[in-house]
């Protein structure tokens, strides 16, 4: 990725996550409520189609994938874990931390980037004495469900469509979002 | 035409609008340069660069060596990329905050439920930070780096990585919300 691309690629994804409103606190913290699900099914729905995109494309021989990011089991679950606590307390991810900072706001602008910038540090002097061992349990490398398991991709894209779907349906039939009690 | 330029000014859209720009972005990652979006790298590759310019033995580790080196990389433009984007976005709406008052503690929701106070807004944000970045080490990836980027390639790491993100949202909203979950 030249610097060029990566610039422009950035505006639009910086852009689709200010209109979807993840730069904002209550966004991020009331999917955990169930009160607002717009990351849920911003998240989904991106996954829907760029993997449609992207299945059908490389059936048709256009593009050829890079590598998946790599699945040790219990790194990636711990980490998810982990992950989920810092999300809930601050309202934001790295990535919409960065736009909702070029939107202007300082509790995204100071604690966000400096906190950023103090856990990359405090990872990377720590690297050695976590990453080796816990991505060394049940590492399936650079892998994909349909490789993992022998399926075929395209039935499994089907598959993985119409469970978001039933998904976007409870979300917005069937009252899987509930009122807040604020 | 009239529509669209409505809706672009709205500002906030239909999540599955929204979601669908997103998911050609990754496309374009992948079918332009072969490559997968990610935030979380970009800070370990600035943090490299500063930690290098200020403490050099304490950064010069088989880490800031190899695994993540230190510098402008393309990650990092991706993130300026993003900070314009969600420029852009506010100034489409009108809601861009540069200069104006009150961005400290800029959600209503938490002024409502943990009070104006921005001390408490700041600290609990920042180990929230810091520990969404150490989260991201770990796990080989933060939302967008591993969850979507992942997650459109169909790697298991990404549904593993969203389930576990989504308990520990879920308990710790809980806990920190109380009677008012």
């Amino acid at each position: 990725m030249n610097y060029i691309v990566a610039l422009i690629l950035g505006v639009f994804f910086g852009f689709s996550l200010n209109k979807a409103g993840l730069t904002k606190y209550n966004k991020i913290v009331n999917v955990f409520r169930f009160t607002d699900m717009a990351v849920l099914q911003f998240m989904m729905t991106a996954l829907v189609v760029a993997m449609s995109g992207l299945y059908a494309l490389r059936g048709l021989g256009l593009v050829t994938f890079p590598a998946p990011p790599a699945t040790y089991i219990v790194g990636n679950l711990v980490g998810g874990l982990i992950f989920g606590i810092g999300m809930a307390l601050s309202g934001y991810c790295p990535g919409t931390c960065a736009a909702g900072a070029g939107e202007g706001k300082l509790d995204y602008i100071v604690p966000g980037i400096l906190g950023f910038l103090i856990g990359a540090v405090i990872y990377g002097l720590t690297y050695q004495q976590v990453f080796p061992a816990i991505s060394a349990i049940a590492n399936y490398g650079n892998t994909t469900i349909p490789e993992l398991w022998n399926l075929n991709p395209f039935l499994t894209v089907l598959v993985f469509g119409i469970m978001s779907l039933l998904l976007f349906y409870m979300i917005d039939r069937a009252g899987w979002q509930r009122k807040g009690n604020l | 035409m009239k529509f669209i330029m409505k809706y672009l000014h709205k500002e906030v859209w239909s999540p599955y609008v929204a979601g669908i720009l997103l998911g050609l972005v990754g496309i374009a990652a992948v079918w332009i340069s072969n490559s997968l979006l990610g935030a979380s790298g970009a800070f370990e590759n600035l943090a490299g660069m500063m930690g290098k310019a200020v403490a050099p033995k304490l950064f010069d580790n088989m880490y800031f060596n190899f695994i993540m080196p230190p510098g402008i990389t393309t990650g990092v433009i991706l993130v300026l990329g993003i900070f314009f984007g969600g420029m852009i976005g506010a100034a489409t709406s009108g809601t861009l905050k540069w200069g104006t008052k009150d961005t400290a503690n800029s959600d209503e929701q938490w002024k409502l439920v943990f009070g104006a106070s921005v001390w408490k807004r700041w600290t609990l944000a920042f180990i929230g930070a810091i520990i969404l970045e150490y989260a991201a080490g770990i796990a080989g990836g933060c939302t967008s780096g591993l969850a979507i980027s992942g997650g459109m390639l169909l790697a298991p790491a990404a549904f593993l990585f969203i389930a576990g993100m989504f308990v520990s949202g879920i308990l710790t909203a809980m806990v920190i919300y109380r009677n008012r979950y």
